[in-house]
């Protein structure tokens, strides 16, 4: 085969088709709808899924949860970056909160959020905290990775502070913002769902999954999971997308 | 009138670069330094630039000058076309077409409009250092700071680049001073060639060039070619 797009698109769907086949091998082997539902199953389940009642309200809500944890801590990482890159005091300052942040597991997060704040927030929270040190640290690794001799040329022609930092720092910094969002969203996701199936609010992927499995209904739980993971894939195709157009000087 | 720096002294750690260091140089020529790699020939052009403080010394005749700069490496801005680059330092005093049109007319003469829209990392090597020399000249300066900007270059590109600047600057005759350790290149651009010793800085001696157009192989430059060798060791 020539096309090499078209060679690597097809060893991806190869291993996507064997993960299958060893899926419904084991349902074959287990036998029993309770444990292992078959794919077939799981797939019929996710299409019932799709057109049940409340279903937008369902995804709609774990989604605006998601983006409104993102949107906090997009403004936030990003401002905060931007001051602790230029300023080496309020790196310093930044920094352990940062590490401290980032190391504290997701579920002692989720505990003593389930107890400060109402159902609704919990999940919103739970997104803020796990996305925000992502965005930080790529905006602050993407001011100090800013050329230097782009700057003392800049300054040898008496290019203004406020231009330099529009027309250098800013443009400099955009992919590090980008590949920050895509991973912050890649783990904000998940954390959005486990603070649902913790805090069960009205509404919900995680209240749904959380309910599913209560009621042994496997396939249901699997079914959410695909649902949550085309959520994630179309975020992350979406980020891809405005990168591409933003950034076209690559 | 000419540019003077006076009794200049300036050490890093505990390199003495230049001790009670004197020279002059004439405006609206090319004035080359041509010195050892390590002599402090870079320092001198930062001090000049002002982004470098002498220990002491006076420089007499630069404070009113606006300066512009070809460094070794291009410096262009990656986010930006090769318009767009020599736009980016164009004060604000000058309107915004008026710079678009300052930018056409260098990038022509630096033989890239076909290229104007592309970006840094479509270009070559010595595409990226024309648009530096377009930049500096496009820029309303009065003194134009060139640190080796042929470093990288091989020599056919090292030729076709002097061409370019030669072009940019007969019709202009803005003062330069060009730093180099290739004595090649400075008997191709220099009116007058300042021959640096190793730090600290002395000047050995100064030849100057009255011809305009010089072509290496000519038996008068092979001659002065020799005389700076001699100098130089």
């Amino acid at each position: 085969m020539k096309n090499p797009i078209l060679k690597t698109r097809l060893t991806s769907f190869i291993s996507i088709l064997l993960l299958l086949s060893l899926w419904k091998i084991a349902s074959i082997i287990y036998n029993s709808e309770l444990i292992l539902p078959s794919p077939e199953s799981t797939i019929f389940a996710t299409l019932k899924l799709l057109i049940s009642e409340n279903f937008i309200q369902i995804i709609g809500a774990t989604i605006f949860r998601g983006l409104i944890g993102f949107t906090l801590s997009f403004i936030l990482g990003v401002s905060l970056g931007i001051l602790a890159g230029t300023n080496i005091l309020f790196e310093a300052f930044l920094k352990p909160i940062l590490i401290s942040i980032r190391s504290t597991p997701i579920i002692s997060l989720i505990l003593l959020a389930l107890i400060w704040f109402k159902v609704d927030l919990v999940a919103v929270f739970i997104a803020f905290l796990t996305m925000f040190p992502f965005i930080c640290t790529n905006v602050i690794d993407g001011i100090k990775s800013v050329d230097k001799d782009i700057i003392e040329m800049s300054r040898v022609h008496q290019v203004g502070k406020f231009k330099i930092i529009k027309e250098v720092f800013l443009p400099a910094i955009t992919p590090f913002i980008f590949s920050g969002a895509s991973s912050a969203l890649g783990f904000g996701w998940r954390a959005v769902i486990i603070g649902e199936v913790l805090s069960q609010p009205k509404f919900g992927i995680g209240t749904l999954m959380q309910t599913a499995q209560t009621y042994l209904l496997v396939n249901e739980v699997i079914a959410w999971t695909i649902i949550a993971v085309l959520i994630s894939y179309l975020f992350e195709l979406i980020i891809r997308k405005i990168e591409k157009a933003i950034v076209i000087w690559k | 009138m000419s540019l003077i720096i006076k009794n200049l002294y300036k050490s890093f750690q505990d390199i003495n670069l230049f001790q009670d260091f004197n020279i002059e140089i004439q405006e609206h020529t090319i004035a080359c330094i041509l010195g050892p790699s390590g002599c402090g020939k870079t320092s001198l052009l930062n001090m000049i630039s002002g982004s470098l403080q002498p220990d002491s010394g006076d420089l007499l005749g630069f404070n009113s000058k606006t300066i512009s700069y070809i460094f070794q490496e291009p410096r262009l801005l990656p986010w930006k076309t090769v318009l767009e680059n020599i736009v980016y330092v164009l004060p604000d005093s000058i309107s915004k077409k008026e710079k678009h049109e300052i930018a056409l007319r260098y990038s022509e003469l630096v033989e890239l409009t076909d290229f104007n829209n592309y970006y840094p990392s479509k270009l070559s090597g010595g595409m990226k250092q024309r648009v530096s020399i377009a930049r500096a000249f496009s820029y309303p300066s009065d003194l134009i700071l060139m640190d080796e900007p042929l470093k990288a270059l091989d020599l056919k590109l090292k030729l076709n680049l002097m061409k370019s600047f030669r072009r940019l600057w007969q019709p202009d005759k803005r003062s330069v001073i060009f730093v180099t350790h290739d004595i090649d290149e400075a008997l191709l651009i220099g009116n007058d060639i300042y021959v640096f010793s190793k730090a600290p800085v002395l000047i050995k001696e100064k030849f100057s060039i009255k011809n305009k157009d010089r072509l290496l192989p000519s038996p008068e430059i092979i001659q002065l070619k020799n005389r700076i060798v001699d100098v130089m060791e």
